[in-house]
């Protein structure tokens, strides 16, 4: 009747409610077009097929026996291999990790499954989501579906290149520094990084515990709003001392008009180096767009947050490094064999469990705690971080929503950003939000015009705004008509329903 | 001030991140490019501004009945040991912590 890649999560949801087909036809399908399609795209780790039939097959027990559905019953989900699923391995794409299997779910994870949704695998990932193209992932590349010479983008670039390939409706990711919204980017669908503490950490793998969330990806804004609902409507989880409650319909005022609402542009943020010209011009469309919509543009300032990147280079390795302290070699993750001391087992372990970003990152943190330097960068950056927090909470007094890129730039080649450093100015748009802990959402606007590849803009906005938030990415998706595509090398082939 | 590859052992020693000599060097090139990175970190006058070490500013703590939930938070001991390299028994199997006579061996 149609191919898995047209349907929306609500048209499925709906499908399998009234029986039109069945949650194990959804399943089959979504695995069929992984089958077809992954091989070129490679964007899953593991593929659990047992577990999502098990999950359709209880879905189409449910509904048989005249059980109330979820609201996404039935929807084929990933989740970033940094999520814990029992059944399944979590490896977070690293070879410390490579035989690790969960031995619980994590709550984002729960929630979706609560939801009805169909767990269709594990997406692949920059090793501990260290990266912003998935090119430091252990196990192999994942290709941008756009153009497979291109990287997905990262560190949730598996998540963003599954929805953007059609293999399933929604996923999730991580977002750090812009793990989501930089391969929601790259891959030309919609990604939000919701408020910090608006959804649970329980259960995912630790980096930067004050910068991670966890969000969707979708190939619409209200696949992306259906999944923040099963996200949160349980409220706060009591595993996670940080999670707040934000239980709201994030469906309810989504097709509102936004008129008379004001969007913030940063003058200094379009004239950035780095960004490139159809990148910018999309993004002055966006805000164009909104314009025509009925908001009002406004420029604003945020003055500190051109330091956001030395900020959050400090910060986030710091708190890589004691949250990877755990993988000792003992408990769990890689072993070096044959050791004499537990001294040389740890240090062999780490050593050779960990890639190459990894040890990076850990030995940074490592320097920047300690004793001297602590006083020269950790404490400073925290207080810029209130510099920058500040700034935000000014500009919010002034505007709705501040639209800005999310990427500088398309999609790069594999290789083509060999220095690390040069590969952390990735994040120039999206690093800030994690240091404010602000909500932030990549919205496609089709293709550049040079590079023929998919551009995006991003919104932010203030603090559990992230209703709102949804509303303008509508606004922008529904003046663009841009309901994220799939990418046509892979668009129906595969997953027929 | 740059960081010497001697420096540069030091933290790995204290990382517990073993490096062969190539490693080092890279090592080395990296952290002093990477430090330079945050170089607009000491550019601000920064006195009297208060940290935020947290996003949520007005955190408060989650307090919970002390109850133990096994069947929710507990996880069985086979389970625990399920991804451990190696075990015996009840336990978690380690080498000495002591060390050998040819290095400083121990916990730090």
């Amino acid at each position: 009747m149609a191919n898995i890649d047209q349907l929306s999560a609500a048209r499925i949801a709906a499908g399998v409610a009234t029986g039109e087909f069945s949650a194990t036809e959804v399943a089959k399908a979504s695995l069929d077009a992984i089958e077809v399609r992954d091989e070129k795209v490679q964007a899953f780790l593991q593929v659990s097929s047992d577990l999502a039939l098990a999950a359709a097959a209880e879905t189409d027990r449910r509904r048989a026996a005249g059980e109330k559905l979820g609201p996404l019953a039935g929807v084929p989900v990933a989740f970033k291999d940094n999520m814990h699923l029992v059944g399944t391995r979590t490896t977070c794409a690293s070879k410390m990790l490579e035989n690790y299997e969960s031995t619980f779910t994590a709550t984002c994870v729960q929630r979706m499954l609560d939801a009805g949704a169909t767990p269709m695998g594990k997406a692949n990932m920059d090793e501990f989501a260290f990266g912003s193209s998935t090119e430091s992932s252990a196990f192999h590349r994942t290709n941008n579906p756009w153009d497979t010479e291109r990287v997905p983008g990262g560190s949730s670039g598996g998540s963003a290149a599954a929805v953007a390939a059609g293999e399933v409706t929604i996923s999730l990711g991580s977002d750090t520094g812009g793990s989501i919204r930089q391969p929601a980017s790259l891959c030309g669908v919609v990604g939000m990084k919701p408020t910090y503490g608006a959804v649970s950490r329980y259960g995912v793998v630790a980096f930067g515990s004050s910068l991670d969330q966890v969000g969707p990806f979708g190939r619409s804004v209200e696949d992306v709003a259906l999944a923040m609902n099963a996200l949160t409507a349980a409220g706060r989880d009591p595993y996670d001392s940080t999670s707040q409650p934000c239980a709201v319909d994030f469906l309810e005022h989504l097709e509102d008009s936004v008129e008379g609402m004001r969007v913030g542009v940063v003058p200094a943020l379009m004239e950035a180096a780095g960004l490139t010209a159809e990148v910018r011009t999309a993004v002055e469309g966006a805000a164009k767009a909104l314009e025509n919509a009925g908001a009002e543009l406004v420029e604003v300032d945020l003055p500190n947050i051109k330091s956001a990147i030395a900020a959050y280079y400090v910060i986030a390795p710091c708190e890589a490094f004691s949250n990877l302290a755990r993988f000792d070699g003992v408990r769990y993750g890689y072993q070096e064999e044959g050791c004499l001391s537990l001294a040389e087992q740890t240090s062999k372990s780490r050593a050779h469990g960990f890639g190459e970003e990894a040890k990076r990152r850990q030995m940074l943190g490592a320097y920047l705690l300690s004793s001297g330097v602590y006083d020269k960068y950790y404490y400073p950056a925290q207080q810029v971080r209130t510099l920058i927090t500040q700034d935000y909470k000014r500009a919010y007094e002034q505007c709705d929503v501040i639209l800005m890129p999310a990427s500088p730039r398309t999609a790069f080649k594999f290789g083509e950003m060999s220095d690390p450093t040069q590969m952390y100015a990735s994040d120039m748009f999206t690093i800030s939000n994690n240091i404010a802990g602000n909500g932030g959402i990549s919205v496609p606007l089709g293709l550049g015009a040079e590079s023929h590849l998919p551009v995006s803009v991003q919104l932010q906005g203030p603090a559990f705004s992230d209703r709102k938030l949804l509303r303008f990415a509508r606004a922008v998706e529904k003046s663009f008509s841009a309901r994220g595509a799939v990418a046509p090398e892979f668009a129906g082939k595969g997953g027929e329903l | 001030m740059a960081l010497s590859r001697e420096d540069v052992q030091g933290i790995a020693d204290y990382a517990r991140i073993a490096l062969t000599d190539e490693e080092l060097d890279e090592m080395t090139a990296y952290m002093n490019e990477a430090v330079d990175l945050l170089e607009p970190i000491r550019q601000y006058d920064l006195d009297g501004v208060d940290p935020t070490f947290h996003p949520i500013g007005d955190l408060s703590n989650v307090m919970g009945e002390d109850i133990i939930d096994d069947s929710v938070r507990a996880l069985p001991i086979d389970v625990a040991l399920k991804n451990a390299g190696s075990t015996r028994d009840r336990y978690f199997r380690v080498p000495s912590i002591l060390g050998t006579d040819e290095d400083e061996g121990g916990i730090a």
